[in-house]
């Protein structure tokens, strides 16, 4: 190895070197590299590329909420319409279902995922043999794709087969088997529990990595002070994760509110309409029903319900912490 | 955290690997009950009476009857090459964009993460209603690069992000050495800061990969032929239209998670480390 360096940079060979390295096109595109355009070479793929697929529907979408496009109906054709959509929806019983059906949807899922999330934590967190592999292992139904997860679950509640309802039925829990997702009473606690399962993992990720940031002497000062295992974890752990927390929570919700998948693929929103929620409702306009202009003003109220929690919800947060 | 007798601790720690025995059952039991339908016969799956828990005889032919008499091996490749597309983008453009992010300071940095970040808030469904009309009319809609466009919408924001934070954890000092020894800007990113951060950038690319694998409702609206479906919208096409049978379908979503969880375990370690940095560093 060393000979072969030492030859290469014998007698004559540098000046041979730089004739060719300045048609070498990476010599060339490294020396541009020290100029002034460097910062915009780099960013200039991404920021292009982020205009003409995030930023251009953006506002596509946000003009065709005031403007009519429906797909079925060409004879409408796709005027100027102005606030119509919004006014439609204030006499759309199914809209405000699904806005209600969204805040418990979002809710419910939200309180059992934190709950879920913060025990196995606090468990998978000890240094006790073993738990590091099942720590692993219970991330994984938060890889696992929506259409295996959904229909996975719809297999072991299937009302004829499911294993659920066998267990159940064994237990004494349930009479009979049970049609968990054709009565509106069980289908939006049944699929809400489903999110949960599909959602938990990632609040147990940051739990974890927030818990293995809190130093061990806080615990030991806490029980030199005589501090029960409750109050320490209410006086020393919540206060510690109340920052992950806050970023876990707003980005959860953020896709709880913005992901149908679940739903579309368990329920389509029945029975009913009492599992629909609104990112379906807005869905199912423009896929089945093809009326763009409406499925868009859908989504901008979605887009304002979130900026209006995201904004409330880190206030609360940052004015809770100086008190 | 525990401290106190010896019996508490005994009894603490009963308590912890009860509540981990739990969540690892409720994690994986689900996932093992889809192994067994998948290699049970039709005759073990819909049973007269009772359920059958363990198969009568392990078979592999719902396995067999899926890739020889179904789409699900097009589906199979269609998603291969939107997921291998929607990763190249990612990659060649968003690496570049977090080197800059992270190394660079520059007018209008803090503006476009935080834009960067903002992007996530915004409702699928309003991004998918454009990119179809756009699609449409460009000649893109129901070709794989239109959907892996669709994709890098949502993607490239969050591999930017992770991406500058792998490179954050990474000292400037090995690049500054480099300059000073006549590297250029170039070099000292591509033969000092690329392999350095090599870990980073595999985490962050297996992580974009199974987000675009399991990716369902953009590629509902934005394919609708037989060549570019993916796997997702194929697999509950066909339990909506033909009734799958559920050995079928359980073999389907056996196949489909394998990747996902090769890659999982391949890279989970730096993977984890990412997408919890940002959070925890507040």
């Amino acid at each position: 190895m060393s000979a072969f360096q030492d030859s290469s940079q014998g007698q004559g060979m540098p000046r041979l070197a730089l004739i060719a390295d300045r048609y070498n096109p990476f010599y060339i595109l490294g020396h541009w590299s020290d100029g002034r355009f460097w910062v915009v070479a780099l960013l200039a793929p991404a920021v292009i590329l982020l205009a003409l697929i995030v930023l251009y529907p953006l506002f596509y979408g946000l003009s065709l909420s005031v403007h009519e496009m429906r797909l079925t109906r060409p004879d409408l054709g796709t005027g100027f319409v102005g606030p119509k959509h919004f006014v439609a929806m204030l006499s759309d019983d199914v809209f405000w279902l699904a806005v209600r059906n969204t805040f418990l949807w979002v809710g419910i899922a939200c309180v059992l995922e934190v709950g879920l999330g913060m025990i196995s934590a606090l468990a998978l967190n000890r240094a006790l043999p073993g738990l590091k592999v099942i720590a692993v292992l219970v991330l994984l139904p938060w890889f696992l794709p929506k259409v295996v997860a959904g229909n996975m679950w719809a297999l072991m509640l299937d009302p004829r087969l499911g294993v659920l309802n066998d267990i159940l039925v064994h237990l004494g829990i349930l009479a009979q088997y049970k049609a968990w997702f054709s009565d509106p009473a069980t289908a939006f606690g049944t699929a809400v529990v489903i999110e949960a399962w599909c959602g938990f993992p990632f609040f147990t990720l940051l739990f974890m990595a927030g818990l293995k940031g809190i130093p061990n002497e806080l615990y030991e000062a806490a029980s030199i002070d005589g501090a029960t295992p409750m109050q320490r974890f209410r006086f020393v752990t919540l206060p510690m994760l109340r920052n992950v927390m806050l970023v876990a929570v707003i980005l959860r919700v953020i896709s709880l509110v913005n992901s149908p998948d679940l739903l579309l693929i368990l329920t389509q929103g029945g029975p009913g309409h009492s599992t629909l929620v609104l990112s379906l409702y807005a869905f199912e306009t423009a896929y089945r029903g093809f009326d763009f202009g409406y499925g868009s003003a859908l989504a901008v109220v979605m887009l304002g319900i979130l900026m209006l929690f995201t904004f409330l919800y880190v206030r609360a947060s940052s004015v809770g912490r100086q008190a | 955290m525990i401290v106190g007798s010896a019996r508490e601790r005994r009894l603490w720690n009963v308590a912890t690997y009860a509540i981990a025995g739990f969540f690892g059952l409720t994690a994986l039991g689900p996932i093992v009950w889809l192994v067994l339908t998948s290699l049970k016969t039709e005759a073990d799956i819909v049973t007269a009476q009772g359920v059958v828990y363990w198969p009568s005889t392990l078979t592999l032919a719902n396995y067999r009857e899926l890739w020889d008499q179904t789409d699900f091996p097009t589906l199979f490749r269609n998603s291969l090459s939107a997921t291998t597309l929607t990763v190249v983008i990612c990659l060649v453009v968003g690496t570049l964009a977090a080197y800059a992010l992270s190394r660079e300071a520059f007018r209008g940095r803090q503006p476009l993460l935080m834009g960067l970040l903002a992007i996530r808030m915004f409702p699928a469904v309003m991004q998918i209603i454009p990119l179809f009309i756009i699609m449409k009319a460009i000649g893109l809609l129901d070709t794989k690069l239109g959907l892996a466009l669709a994709y890098a919408s949502f993607l490239l924001p969050m591999f930017i992000w992770l991406m500058k934070g792998f490179f954050d954890d990474l000292p400037g000092e090995l690049e500054e050495a480099a300059r000073i020894d006549g590297c250029s800007r170039l070099g000292a990113m591509w033969r000092i800061a690329l392999p350095v951060a090599r870990n980073g950038i595999l985490a962050t690319t297996v992580l974009i990969a199974i987000s675009a694998w399991n990716e369902f409702l953009f590629a509902l609206m934005l394919t609708t032929g037989a060549d570019t479906r993916t796997w997702p919208v194929g697999l509950q096409l066909m339990i909506g239209d033909f009734q799958l049978p559920w050995g079928l379908l359980a073999a389907g979503g056996v196949i489909s998670i394998i990747p996902v969880v090769v890659l999982f375990a391949f890279v989970q370690g730096s993977m984890v480390r990412g997408l919890t940095e940002g959070a925890t560093k507040g």
